[in-house]
């Protein structure tokens, strides 16, 4: 019987990296198929429809670009945090604080014109968010209270938060659901192409993601942000302040992701909803893993996820394959891409005699 | 005289690296046999072949006459060999009887408490050591532990015995008594194979075996030899092992520490009243065996701790309760102990840890950006001076050799320090000649004016760096001598709290 065992490579090799990644997809996308087969469903059918509706044409390239422009931000908030390896999951609820700021902001300075308005409530929103975001940093340093309990239970502190808003005091007039009244027109993200919804928000997902190419790669702050992921003790030692590090650290990605959020209500929605979510900070996260942690790749992963919750839609109307199909086949190409990463950090070889 | 073991043409490759080319070399009965080599020239992996650890890939090895073929230590243990390495695999909270029945082949259920009692007992008897087999080991001190590891190769009629570097962690006085211990083994008839880098111990055998680069140089009888001819052996080129000290005035006070303590959850003499004077041009050495307490009063230098009581002084300025930040800022380098834990960012380029510490600095920086024409000049100016070999200033650091990471962290702390220099075993695990090197660059510090504390377990690079040396023992200073007139037994009483 053949014996194999795993030999660390010696040097990161891109070309083993990509090739993973497509392993990855297209082991995935079987199972999925699978998946899809044992209840019955025509799999090939059904990716057909999913890839037709995702790629195929503009409307369905803008489409794709429009879903993928919140995970962009949860991606990029992803990135920031676990390069410092800061495990925060706190993205949804950063996301809706984004929303919930931008939204009181829309209200506040609503006498103001578009050109200043609409930044402000950009701001409004990325302050949101870096204010929860650099509330669990500042736990940490303070209390020592782990980042992946602290996020994880404010999501849902948040989630309440919201919920009391759109009960009470937010609460549309004379409307049956949970929402508020709509934003006022001239906050609102002007679409890009009049026939379709893609807003400005996507312009803003582009400008984020080079602005944290660059703070990664080429700043002193990615310097530091980058070692204090890597080695603690030696950062430390070399004069770094670590609390203060948390708390920065956190305050960026908490309020990338609530770009997420204000995106989704002055794009999407145009009114505050319990539905400004939906799991975009989770999925998220599964984009910066996929994304192997960078910007760009990040980038181009949420297009990839944009793309299967858009093809998704429309499989779903031509089909009947239910959307829920899709969120199963981005779990299954998270899992198969952390199997699959291996690949590149570690050759197989054969077990021989000498060992 | 028929050899009781023989190792010809022994072969060990890992993937591309040759550890071990086509040795052979053989142990008389009765003999202190040396291996002796440079970090990296193959004597662990050899033992660790000889010991059933390894598997050689080409070669025979011949034990008592019969060839083996062992294909885990158990094998080796039944036949005879024992083993003794570096890091000890004793259970702390478990008693010494119940340390050496664990693991033992052939055990029965119920275990033989009184019988394994009685040999122990005549065996420490034997070779005049006091000791209760039903003492807990983490009340035995460091040298009584490693008894307790030859007693478990003896308590299973060892013949031969593998001794891996083993007076790294004692005191003088324990590395006397290991000695004595070892000679009346040989005088028993058991074999002893000591693997050490320490020349000092190499003149106490009966021959020795120099390895260089996995190849064996000669096999030689100690006695005609002297300790340079060794180390031309071993080195393959002549070593100055004593590098010139200039004689030089005493400048000003630089660093003080007045009464400093510091206790932790487990420990309310972390640091116990310390306070001693370090000056311009001046090396004070701190010896002690290592977890007495030095790493932590560099914690307390550098700022990354702060005492409970006492005070420091950095040039007359309180720097007591200062960050780390500012304390490099004004003149402060550290070389630390652990060069991947506490130095370096493994996965970093050569030319991103050379500026850890100062990516901060408008030297480096064009405006928020780094800028990486200034910083590759910097580091190429580094690994030229210091002589770092590396493919590129790219290169992730955990790619280089120990020696070449270790001189990165020197390059930079020498290059961003000013006034003091803390350096906690800069020389440990290096080659001959990248030692050599270092002491060379303290020496030249201490002529520039730095005031430089030097801890290291080398007593004898101590005697020849320093100008006074403190010696520690449980956190506290035990002593406070100059060098030239301290004596070596003083100190190594000492070490060990007498």
């Amino acid at each position: 019987m053949i014996k194999l065992k795993f030999v660390k490579r010696t040097h990161n090799n891109l070309r083993w990296r990509i090739l993973s990644f497509f392993i990855a997809l297209v082991s995935s996308l079987l199972v999925s198929g699978l998946l899809m087969a044992s209840v019955g469903q025509n799999a090939f059918e059904a990716f057909w429809a999913l890839f037709e509706g995702a790629f195929m044409g503009q409307e369905a390239i803008m489409d794709t670009l429009l879903r993928a422009t919140p995970l962009i931000f949860t991606g990029l908030a992803t990135v920031v945090a676990f390069r410092a390896r800061i495990w925060s999951i706190g993205q949804e609820g950063q996301l809706v604080m984004g929303a919930i700021f931008a939204y009181g902001a829309s209200v506040i300075f609503s006498g103001l014109p578009s050109i200043v308005l609409i930044p402000l409530v950009i701001i409004a929103g990325f302050m949101g968010g870096a204010l929860l975001g650099g509330f669990c940093g500042w736990l940490k340093y303070r209390f020592k209270v782990d980042e992946v309990i602290s996020t994880v239970m404010l999501n849902y502190i948040v989630g309440y938060f919201l919920t009391y808003l759109l009960s009470g005091p937010w609460r549309s007039k004379g409307s049956y659901y949970l929402q508020t009244e709509e934003v006022v027109k001239h906050a609102l993200y002007p679409v890009l192409m009049e026939e379709y919804q893609l807003h400005i928000g996507f312009l803003v997902a582009i400008v984020t993601t080079v602005f944290m190419y660059f703070l990664i790669r080429k700043t002193s702050l990615g310097y530091d942000i980058k070692a204090l992921g890597m080695n603690p003790t030696a950062f430390r030692y070399k004069g770094a302040n670590i609390p203060k590090m948390f708390v920065l650290v956190m305050m960026i990605s908490g309020g990338v992701a609530a770009l997420a959020g204000t995106g989704e209500l002055l794009g999407v929605h145009g009114r505050l909803n319990m539905d400004i979510s939906l799991g975009l900070g989770f999925t998220g996260i599964i984009v910066a893993m996929i994304g192997g942690l960078t910007s760009i790749g990040t980038f181009f992963a949420a297009f990839l996820f944009g793309g299967l919750v858009n093809g998704g839609y429309v499989m779903q109307v031509m089909t009947g394959v239910p959307l829920s199909m899709v969120y199963a086949t981005q779990a299954i190409i998270l899992l198969f891409f952390l199997c699959s990463s291996l690949l590149s950090k570690y050759r197989i070889k054969k077990v021989t005699d000498n060992d | 005289m028929e050899a009781l073991l023989k190792v010809e043409k022994l072969t060990k490759r890992f993937e591309w690296v040759v550890a071990n080319d086509a040795i052979s070399f053989d142990i008389q009965k009765g003999e202190i046999h040396c291996l002796l080599g440079e970090n990296g020239a193959g004597k662990s992996t050899l033992a660790e072949c000889i010991y059933g650890y390894y598997q050689p890939d080409q070669g025979d090895i011949y034990f008592d006459g019969t060839k083996i073929d062992y294909r885990s230590p158990r094998d080796a243990i039944k036949s005879g060999i024992g083993m003794v390495h570096q890091h000890f695999v004793l259970v702390p909270p478990a008693s010494v009887i119940e340390n050496v029945i664990v693991g033992t082949a052939g055990a029965p259920f119920l275990l033989d408490f009184k019988g394994t009692e009685k040999k122990l007992k005549q065996l420490c008897q034997n070779y005049n050591v006091d000791l209760d087999p039903h003492t807990k080991i983490w009340d035995l001190s460091v040298g009584q532990q490693q008894w307790v590891e030859i007693l478990k190769a003896l308590y299973l009629d060892a013949k031969l015995l593998i001794l891996d570097e083993p007076t790294a962690v004692l005191t003088p006085q324990e590395s006397e008594q290991l000695f004595k211990i070892l000679r009346k083994m040989t005088a028993d008839g058991i074999s002893i194979i000591l693997i050490t880098h320490k020349l000092n111990e190499v003149m106490q055998s009966d021959r020795v075996t120099v390895l260089r680069k996995g190849k064996r140089v000669d096999t030689v009888i100690t006695k005609n030899y002297s300790k340079n001819e060794l180390t031309n052996l071993m080195v393959g080129r002549e070593v100055i092992l004593d590098v010139k000290k200039d004689n030089l005035p005493l400048g000003a006070s630089m660093l003080r520490l007045e009464g400093v303590n510091l206790r932790d959850e487990w420990n309310p003499h972390v640091l116990d009243d310390i306070s001693f004077t370090v000056h311009k041009n001046e090396i004070i050495g701190i010896a002690g065996v290592a977890g007495n307490g030095q790493k932590e009063l560099f914690e307390v230098l550098v700022g990354v701790t702060t005492p409970d009581t006492g005070k420091v002084f950095l040039d007359d300025e309180d720097i007591t309760h200062m960050n780390p930040a500012d304390i490099i800022k004004r003149g402060v380098g550290h070389i630390p102990q652990d060069r991947y834990l506490e130095g370096l960012l493994e996965e970093f380029s050569v030319a991103d840890n050379l500026i850890l510490g100062s990516q901060h600095d408008s030297c480096f920086k064009k405006g928020p950006f780094l800028d990486q024409s200034k910083i590759a000049t910097y580091a190429e100016k580094c690994t030229a001076e210091y002589e770092i070999l590396t493919p590129s200033i790219k290169t992730q650091v955990d790619h280089l050799s120990g020696g070449n990471a270790q001189k990165i962290i020197l390059a930079r702390e020498l290059w961003q320090s000013s006034k003091v220099l803390l350096a906690n075993r800069p020389t440990r695990g290096l080659d001959v000649g990248v030692i050599e090197y270092v002491h060379r660059q303290l020496l030249k510090k201490r002529s520039e004016g730095y005031a430089i504390i030097l801890i290291s377990e080398e007593l004898e690079d101590l005697f020849n760096l320093t100008d006074r040396i403190v010696v520690m023992y449980k956190g506290k200073v035990m002593g406070d001598f100059k060098t030239e007139a301290a004596k070596i037994e003083e100190i190594g009483l000492l070490m060990a709290g007498k």
